[in-house]
């Protein structure tokens, strides 16, 4: 970290003096939009000594861009249509969806068809978590796949196909049961820091007066290196 | 232009600048982005008598500056000013709140005149998956109207006026139409909507000359996270599953393949009562 805060505080200095929302966004992992660079100590310009220096005015280096509707359109965000766990047997098809009824994440009821969170990262975004769920049991299908991620050892290898037919090698880290009311969801669907896939499904105990699951089977992943 | 700043300015301006634009950012400072939205002119921009915006041209968008919250004073100048003394648009004052995010917008009047407004920037969170609409009229035009889908979804704006819708994040095919009329004066665009964020739409140029056109600025991270993820129904893989509970399951998997015998059976029935006709 230290070494980024150098590289920020090397920038500003470069920037002279209004460049620090860029460098505080490259370096940053903040996910409000109105943190910029405010960990990072920055220098303060010395003033132009003396008098009648041939120095230049400093003109604050400030971002512009063409406002033009379309200039600045984003690049599509790549799809994942497809998760396999080789050592589980796993192997579903994703759907891309968004909230249902209750703004939680829509899940199609076939725990065949994976739900990954469109308005999140993918697993060729540049930086998140990639959010990839799936019903653990229906009733009107039966168990599903993911009822084994419960298995998956540290080191399982974890396959994301997009829609292109590039594919994405992911490693285990971790598997947690976590009570559902414990869930901290703007972790689970950051959208900055470290590229990582999250794998969803429920788990542990049910209740049977409300039909829910009380806790979340969560898989977390990153890329293979 | 900047040989006549070197020659006419003393090392107390440079002071000025550094004073103007702070060299870092802090908590709780004043985002302000300043949009250039007068054809045909390329102007210099001046914060608190500091050069700021050196040959800033039409349509461009500038910043976010991030400055303490404070009232700074804008004056736009003509790009071969040699200071703010003789500004064509301000001096104007701008206060700014403390995490406040804004636009300043170089434009013209209803009557065709440059003017400047400052805008407050919405960036109040957005729900999960959707999106924020906001449009402004800063050009040289009458009241208008904004149509998606051959419907109005802002009536009656005016110069230098805003609206904001939230939307389910999309594709808007977005036309301006005189208030009450739906010809379009302007598009249709297609506008992105995307989600968590704030996409402002400026309406700019003239009516009379010929030149309206459209500008964008996006304000992102306002998004929110689902509030769960309900991946399960039917108890099948509980750890408090009772232990007799299979054969229940089994028994209910009965019920419902004889429910689907019966269906078939009274659907195959109707079928034939419709040949039989």
């Amino acid at each position: 970290m230290s070494g980024i805060a150098l590289a920020a505080a090397t920038l500003l200095l470069l920037a002279g003096c209004a460049g620090g929302a860029d460098a505080g966004q490259a370096a940053g992992s903040n996910s409000t939009p109105t943190v910029t660079a405010t960990e990072t100590p920055t220098p303060t310009p010395t003033p132009a000594s003396g008098t009648g220096a041939a120095a230049a005015p400093v003109i604050p280096d400030v971002p512009r861009t063409d406002a033009s509707i379309g200039a600045a359109a984003a690049a599509p965000t790549v799809v994942p249509v497809r998760v396999e766990v080789p050592d589980l047997g796993v192997d579903v098809s994703v759907a891309p969806e968004g909230t249902d009824a209750d703004g939680a994440l829509a899940l199609p009821s076939d725990p065949g068809i994976a739900s990954w969170y469109r308005f999140g990262p993918s697993p060729w975004s540049a930086a998140g978590s990639t959010v990839i769920a799936s019903h653990v049991d229906s009733l009107e299908y039966g168990i599903g796949q993911f009822a084994r991620l419960t298995d998956a050892a540290p080191g399982t290898v974890v396959l994301v196909t997009a829609e292109d037919g590039r594919v994405e090698r992911f490693v285990v880290q971790t598997v947690d049961v976590e009570a559902k009311n414990g869930i901290d969801w703007a972790t689970v669907f950051d959208r900055t820091g470290p590229p990582r896939l999250s794998l969803i499904t429920c788990g542990g105990e049910f209740d049977y007066s409300t039909g829910h699951y009380l806790s979340n089977v969560i898989v977390t992943a990153v890329p293979d290196a | 232009m900047r040989k006549t700043l070197i020659a006419g300015i003393a090392a107390g301006a440079l002071i000025a600048v550094a004073t103007a634009i702070p060299a870092s950012a802090a908590d709780g400072d004043a985002k302000l982005s300043v949009l250039h939205a007068v054809p045909g002119l390329t102007v210099d921009v001046y914060v608190n008598n500091a050069l700021t915006l050196d040959d800033f041209t039409p349509g461009t968008l500038a910043g976010p500056l991030e400055l303490p919250a404070g009232t700074y004073t804008v004056a736009i100048t003509a790009a071969d000013a040699a200071d703010a003394s003789a500004p064509a648009i301000g001096p104007i004052d701008l206060t700014l709140a403390a995490g406040g995010n804004y636009t300043a917008v170089a434009h013209l009047d209803p009557a065709g005149k440059p003017t400047a407004t400052l805008y407050t920037n919405d960036t109040s969170t957005l729900a999960a998956g959707q999106g924020r609409l906001t449009v402004r009229h800063d050009a040289a035009a009458p009241a208008v109207d904004v149509l998606a889908g051959g419907a109005a979804v802002i009536s009656n704006l005016s110069n230098p006026g805003e609206q904001s819708l939230t939307l389910p994040a999309g594709t808007v095919s977005a036309s301006v139409a005189a208030t009450g009329t739906t010809a379009p004066v302007i598009g249709p665009a297609d506008v992105t909507v995307a989600e968590g964020t704030n996409t402002i739409v400026y309406a700019w140029g003239s009516l009379e000359a010929g030149n309206l056109a459209l500008a964008t600025q996006t304000i992102d991270g306002l998004h929110s996270n689902p509030g769960g993820v309900p991946a399960g129904e039917a108890g099948l893989v509980a750890t408090n599953r009772p232990a007799d509970a299979a054969p229940l399951w089994a028994g209910a998997a009965i019920i419902l393949l004889i429910g689907a015998a019966f269906g078939g059976l009274r659907l195959r029935r109707l079928a034939s009562a419709k040949a039989d006709r």
